[in-house]
């Protein structure tokens, strides 16, 4: 279910308040947050943010494009290396 | 057999039933264009004079996306998700569901046909 309008886009307050005060001085540099959950607002738009994905901060280059999506979206949590390819013979064999 | 919009061509179906050839039109907005239309959705398309079928013709053109417009939308969407190197577009790229669904078992639907895994546990193996 999408969340109820009236409420307006959830953005983390006190990640906001940062870019609005980087804003004022005309400043730029990545933003360490755990707001995975935070709406990226148009504010935020040219920011880079580094985002906690549970283990390290990913950094996050905010585009236009990306306005309405959440942070977490672009700090993946999961890691998959590839599956092991050809026979168990094989693999002895080559190591 | 009649035309509407271009290239669709429905034809001895009931005209809420033809409509729904048209990519883009379901049985609801199949329905809503008959209302708007103040037509019997019953009726065979192929009975439906020049002056219906254009009312029809101008109802879609004005208010709805559809056939190849619908389609390049579509495609756009998912690229500007896979372009923003969102999770969802990363999803889309290696043809997994992007709703969040199971992917231990089932989601056959994205994932293709069957590969058989060579030394793989079955269910019944792994208890």
């Amino acid at each position: 279910m999408s969340r109820s309008l009236k409420k307006g886009p959830f953005v983390d307050l006190k990640l906001y308040r940062k870019v609005e005060k980087l804003n004022q001085m005309n400043k730029r540099e990545p933003i360490k947050t755990w707001a995975r959950a935070c709406t990226i607002v148009p504010e935020f738009v040219g920011h880079t943010f580094m985002v906690h994905n549970g283990k390290l901060f990913h950094s996050v280059f905010v585009t236009e494009d990306m306005v309405g999506h959440k942070l977490g979206e672009f700090s993946i949590t999961r890691l998959f290396r590839a599956h092991t390819t050809g026979t168990k013979a094989q693999r002895a064999g080559v190591r | 057999m009649p035309r509407i919009s271009g290239v669709d061509i429905p034809d001895n179906k009931p005209i809420r039933v033809a409509l729904r050839y048209i990519y883009g039109v379901g049985p609801k907005i199949a329905e809503d264009i008959i209302k708007e239309a103040g037509l019997d959705g019953h009726v065979r398309a192929k009975t439906l004079d020049e002056d219906q079928l254009a009312q029809i013709g101008g109802i879609i053109e004005n208010s709805l996306v559809i056939e190849g417009a619908l389609r390049r939308q579509v495609s756009q969407n998912i690229t500007r998700l896979r372009d923003i190197r969102s999770y969802r577009g990363d999803r889309h790229r290696r043809g997994l569901p992007v709703r969040g669904q199971r992917t231990q078992t089932n989601a056959r639907t994205r994932k293709g046909r069957k590969r058989t895994v060579a030394g793989k546990k079955s269910v019944k193996g792994m208890k």
